[in-house]
């Protein structure tokens, strides 16, 4: 089952470090986006948390498949003015519409700081910006810990899709493999491969929720 | 502790009415402002509406999106009780079986699964294609041969089994939110563990688990779109044929990206209303 040519092993080698370099660029754009989300969510404007609330409500209901072909239109012809390569329009793609899932994270986040802090803080003068950086973002986001970790695995998985725009993951890889040797096994392997980078990172996720569990 | 007080007086929160509408506005804010951002022309608009074949293809499109939805969520529903009662349950032996089934599944990339399974199964898979199901001169016989067309089939495979992994781990956790009590004393009360289970256990689990359970039909919803990848005509692949027709890509995905946006508004109002009665699982995004 295991025999494919060394060669192959190559790709799925180059698919694998694809697929890691997507799940964290994509990542970190999530993450800051998401606070920024999360935070909005919970400004004392209307306005603003109205417009968090669109973003996340939009991002929530539409596939990501369809984002990611919005995008590599968008990106890959001429309207845009710029070409971005599909590497970068994935991780864009897959940046902003996690965003939307990690801002629901950190705001019920924010949502487990307790009135008493922030209106501490808030009464020893610090303003809405300081008091939210002080004080109950760093609450927030220790408490959304293992969310996000539960969110990074999905975003890994979500990565495969990446490869319908032309991307080298590791689906792209493999599916690349499977046409060349004619052989479905090679998507067994690309499973292993995923299961063996998603399973560990699960257990890890749930080691951390042990560890930095809050003690109320 | 409470922080206000709350008293109960008839008439109508104001405020909450204007929490809703500053939320449809934010909306109607951003449903706006895309197209303004990416360019788009509505010439390129019109021309999905001005075409009575086009608003057919895409309805079609849109018919095979929602019954395969619907297939994969009923379907899955049975399989995912029983994936979670197998891990729940006193035998090894079952647990061996349900265990490595929930966690392997969980961990694949759905659309790797549906590769494999139309690669794999494409011969069983084609089976009402081949009886030649349906036919392309009336409205819904094109609908069947669409919906129970090779790749058709393998997206309600494909779903149904990965939906039932994923809601399987919902469902025990609602089943292991009850207070254990409630199983001793309906097993002291002399029922059987499968009248316990189907009495008091399950419809308990399943009230706890609802909104969550939608929350991943909702992301069901939105991974049909991937049987486009694999020739399945659904709402996403329907636009695709037409733009590529009709040269308006971005305004055609807009529109199905606003078409499953409603069809997921919907299914998310009914978790709405459903959660405000009773306590509920907390929930946790697994996947999106």
């Amino acid at each position: 089952m295991f025999n494919i040519a060394p060669e192959y092993w190559n790709l799925l080698g180059q698919g694998v470090l694809m697929t890691l370099w997507l799940t964290f660029a994509s990542g970190v754009l999530s993450l800051v986006l998401g606070i920024l989300l999360g935070v909005m969510r919970s400004a004392p404007l209307g306005v603003v948390r109205s417009i968090a609330a669109g973003y996340t409500e939009f991002f929530r209901n539409i596939p990501l498949l369809t984002v990611l072909f919005f995008l590599y239109i968008y990106f890959g012809g001429q309207r845009a003015g710029i070409k971005i390569d599909p590497v970068w329009t994935a991780i864009i793609g897959l940046g902003f519409y996690t965003a939307a899932y990690v801002g629901e994270v950190i705001r019920s986040g924010l949502g487990t700081v307790s009135r008493g802090n922030i209106e501490a803080a808030r009464s020893q003068g610090m303003s809405f910006m300081q008091s939210m950086r002080y004080v109950q973002l760093p609450q927030a986001v220790r408490a959304a810990i293992p969310p996000l970790g539960t969110l990074l695995i999905a975003l890994l998985k979500n990565t495969s899709l990446a490869t319908t725009i032309t991307v080298g993951d590791l689906l792209f890889q493999a599916q690349f493999v499977t046409d060349r040797t004619f052989d479905p096994n090679v998507l067994l392997i690309a499973g292993a491969i995923y299961v063996s980078m998603t399973l560990p990172l699960g257990a890890l996720v749930s080691v951390v929720e042990r560890r930095w569990a809050i003690q109320r | 502790m409470v922080t206000r007080t709350e008293t109960i007086r008839p008439g109508v929160n104001w405020w909450s009415i204007l929490g809703v509408i500053l939320r449809v506005l934010g909306l109607l804010l951003f449903i706006v402002l895309i197209p303004i951002a990416f360019n788009m022309e509505w010439r390129n608009f019109e021309r999905i509406f001005e075409k009575f074949s086009s608003l057919r293809f895409l309805s079609l499109g849109a018919l095979a999106t929602i019954a395969v939805s619907l297939v994969a969520i009923l379907a899955s529903l049975p399989l995912a009780t029983a994936l979670a009662l197998g891990r729940l349950s006193p035998f090894r032996f079952i647990r061996w079986i349900a265990i490595p089934y929930i966690e392997v599944i969980r961990a694949l990339p759905l659309l790797l699964l549906i590769f494999y399974i139309s690669l794999r199964f494409s011969d069983q898979l084609g089976v009402f294609a081949r009886m030649g199901v349906g036919d392309t001169e009336s409205y819904f016989g094109r609908a069947a041969q669409i919906i129970l067309s090779q790749a058709g089939l393998t997206v309600m495979v494909a779903l149904t089994l990965y939906t039932a992994a994923v809601n399987a781990e919902l469902l025990r956790s609602g089943i292991l939110s009850l207070d254990r009590g409630q199983m001793e004393a309906a097993r002291s009360l002399g029922l059987t563990y499968w009248q316990t289970m189907r009495r008091v256990v399950l419809p308990q689990a399943f009230r706890r688990t609802l909104a969550p359970l939608i929350a991943q039909f909702t992301i069901l919803v939105k991974d049909t779109s991937l049987g486009s990848i694999i020739g399945f005509i659904e709402l996403q692949r329907s636009a695709r044929i037409l733009y590529e027709n009709d040269y308006n890509p971005m305004e055609a995905l807009y529109i199905v990206a606003l078409i499953y946006f409603v069809l997921n508004y919907l299914l998310g109002l009914t978790s709405r209303f459903i959660e405000r009665k009773g306590p509920s699982v907390e929930l946790r995004v697994a996947d999106f």
